[in-house]
């Protein structure tokens, strides 16, 4: 068990820079997800930590030990890949009993470790199969006892959910959780799907560009976005971001204008809304009117996507609200509940 | 016309060349490999002696055996040689970036040459007066100096070993290569963070994964060394004595320099058996997972 550190970590391809001077702390136990679209440098910071990238700069601690210039194997880490990387020549028993084997646990010891481990992720009736002849749900679950069959300091995983299908994933992430919270060893998770981030953390790194957004607790990162790139990235359906100035103490573009939003008066303002704050009724009951451009049933609610001008807004209505698409509807927003950016800075706006 | 026998009329020209250059002589060899039939005597082929030939080879030619040895020496040599250099090159050039079109146009190059030529050309610089291999090898080991390589039986099939390896090396490192980029590098990065060394990488996770091409390589190669020719004849003419006469040279030399055809061509045919089995363990494995 330990805690991670990174200290002006730099990676850099030649030009291209891949994760930018991070700085980030780990604590022991914690669970941290890397979240953020691909290409943001999330699976670089983690491939550095299990040593698979050599940092351009900076230092990366693990426990005690500053692990630049340790090799994998000496830095006593665990990682589950997104393809899982199974060796397809070993039974599943021999796959689980890798780390020990080259570890040189003795044989008998090493046998219950296996036993043990297969047991806590249910695959003892297929321990003698070829990865080959395991379903994608099996295989993942081998990547994982191989990862725990021995009690590394830090367990990593790099989208381990992602091949499977979405009702596979919903149980998995139940699993992982429940065993981050049996095992108590030091997790970073990556992953670009915000539910398996806010369902799992500890807490989130919002990742874009190599650079951390932010770095929350999932609830804040939900609730109290710092920046326009998080207000867009967290929430589905995302968060209604529309460009306008404000004007008269409310919020004005185009064709649509809301009372009661601070600030004064400025110009290039993004206004940002979650669907779930803003109502749908009949035209003229709202702030403002628009026009239906399409709805979406998704069982619980209905997603109605509207349009006045340029703007499109969506929002989420109450499902046995019903209006067809072309027909005229008034929406509201709940004040409260909107957030100001700067549309140039990009920077939330605290008033 | 329908689309089948279209089809079978578009591919009859090519089928007649197939019968007439190898089906054809296959079957007139069979049939000489069977007969007493011997140029010095007779123009004629002489009279059916059943399996005699090959009789004659298996229990009275003492040479045989002796050529047999001298084959299975050559290939098993020549075929671990060519798959330990071609697997190392792959390794290197695989994860090598810089310069790494430039080498690899230039590997091709020793594949790319004239079998003759190369065996003339590493005669001539095997030669203990004026070769740059010979002298080269004499001025790091004085008791090197003036041994004529083609005189020593040891020297000689190293010799050509040599020149077999570095012919085929290139064309095998090429496909030991693309064997190992197929293999996927998650399962090499997942072995090096289960505390694999970068050996017990190689052994225990690489090597398992290149298995199926490397036995591809492997059965293909020594087909090829089981044909080598052109090697002996430019190089070494078989010698000293029979210390480099492998089975085809040797058919080659009662056929064509004593005129028995008749057990040339059983000899030939003891060759063909062993390619014929080697052939078809070959297209077992390589084609193991076609429909």
């Amino acid at each position: 068990m330990a805690n991670i550190s990174f200290r002006g970590v730099t990676k850099r391809w030649g030009a291209f820079v891949g994760v930018h001077e991070l700085h980030l702390e780990v604590a022991d136990q914690e669970f941290l997800v890397l979240l953020g679209p691909s290409g943001c440098g999330k699976t670089t910071t983690m491939r550095m930590v299990a040593g698979l990238e050599d940092p351009s700069e900076g230092e990366i601690w693990i426990g005690e030990d500053v692990v630049n210039d340790m090799s994998p194997r000496e830095r006593d880490v665990a990682m589950v890949f997104q393809n899982y990387g199974l060796y397809p020549h070993m039974t599943v028993r021999d796959n689980i009993g890798y780390p020990l084997k080259v570890r040189g646990t003795p044989k008998a010891e090493a046998k219950a470790m296996i036993q043990a481990a297969a047991e806590k992720v249910e695959l003892v009736p297929f321990l003698d199969r070829k990865p080959a002849a395991l379903s994608g749900g099996q295989r993942q679950r081998v990547a994982l006892a191989r990862s725990l069959v021995r009690t590394p300091r830090v367990f990593l995983m790099d989208e381990p959910l992602s091949n499977l299908d979405a009702k596979l994933r919903v149980t998995m992430r139940a699993e992982l959780k429940h065993l981050h919270h049996e095992l108590r060893v030091t997790t970073i998770y990556v992953t670009h799907d915000q539910m398996e981030a806010m369902t799992l953390a500890t807490r989130v790194a919002v990742m874009n560009k190599g650079i951390i957004q932010q770095l929350d607790a999932p609830e804040v990162i939900y609730n109290d976005p710092a920046n326009l790139f998080v207000a867009g990235f967290i929430g589905s359906p995302s968060m209604n971001l529309v460009e306008g100035r404000l004007e008269n103490g409310g919020f004005h573009a185009g064709l649509i204008a809301v009372p009661g939003v601070g600030g004064g008066n400025r110009e290039n303002i993004v206004l940002g809304i979650r669907p779930e704050d803003v109502t749908v009724g009949a035209p003229g009951s709202g702030q403002f009117d628009m026009e239906v451009y399409t709805v979406e049933l998704t069982g619980e609610s209905i997603l109605v996507t509207a349009r006045a001008g340029k703007t499109q807004l969506t929002a989420h209505a109450d499902r046995h609200f019903r209006c067809e698409i072309g027909e005229r509807v008034g929406m509201s927003f709940d004040v409260a509940r909107t957030y100001l950016f700067d549309a140039k800075s990009e920077e939330r706006i605290r008033l | 016309m329908s689309q089948r026998r279209l089809a079978f009329f578009l591919l009859a020209p090519a089928l007649l060349l197939v019968a007439f250059t190898t089906i054809y002589p296959l079957i007139v060899s069979l049939w000489t490999s069977f007969h007493d039939y011997n140029l010095t005597r007779s123009l004629n082929m002489g009279p059916w002696i059943g399996v005699e030939n090959y009789t004659e080879a298996f229990k009275y030619d003492p040479d045989f055996w002796k050529v047999m040895l001298v084959t299975a020496t050559f290939v098993i040599l020549d075929v671990g040689l060519t798959m330990l250099v071609a697997l190392g090159l792959a390794v290197l050039l695989l994860r090598q970036g810089f310069g790494k079109t430039f080498l690899r146009t230039i590997l091709i190059l020793p594949f790319a040459m004239s079998p003759a030529l190369i065996g003339i050309s590493w005669r001539f610089m095997l030669n203990p007066d004026f070769g740059g291999f010979a002298r080269t090898i004499g001025a790091i080991l004085p008791f090197m100096r003036d041994v004529d390589y083609f005189a020593n039986p040891y020297l000689a099939m190293g010799a050509l070993v040599s020149s077999d390896v570095w012919h085929w090396s290139p064309y095998f490192c090429f496909m030991l290569m693309g064997g190992l980029a197929s293999i996927p590098p998650e399962t090499q990065e997942a072995a090096r963070i289960d505390g694999a060394s970068a050996w017990r990488v190689f052994r225990d996770v690489t090597l398992p994964q290149l298995k199926p091409v490397l036995v591809v390589a492997i059965i293909l190669k020594s087909v090829f060394a089981l044909k080598v020719f052109d090697a002996i004849v430019t190089m070494t003419s078989g010698g000293p004595g029979r210390e480099t006469t492998t089975l085809g040279y040797f058919a080659y030399q009662i056929g064509f320099r004593d005129y028995q055809f008749g057990y040339a061509a059983a000899l030939a045919y003891i060759l063909t058996a062993i390619m014929f089995v080697l052939s078809l363990s070959y297209m077992r494995v390589a084609f193991r997972n076609a429909p």
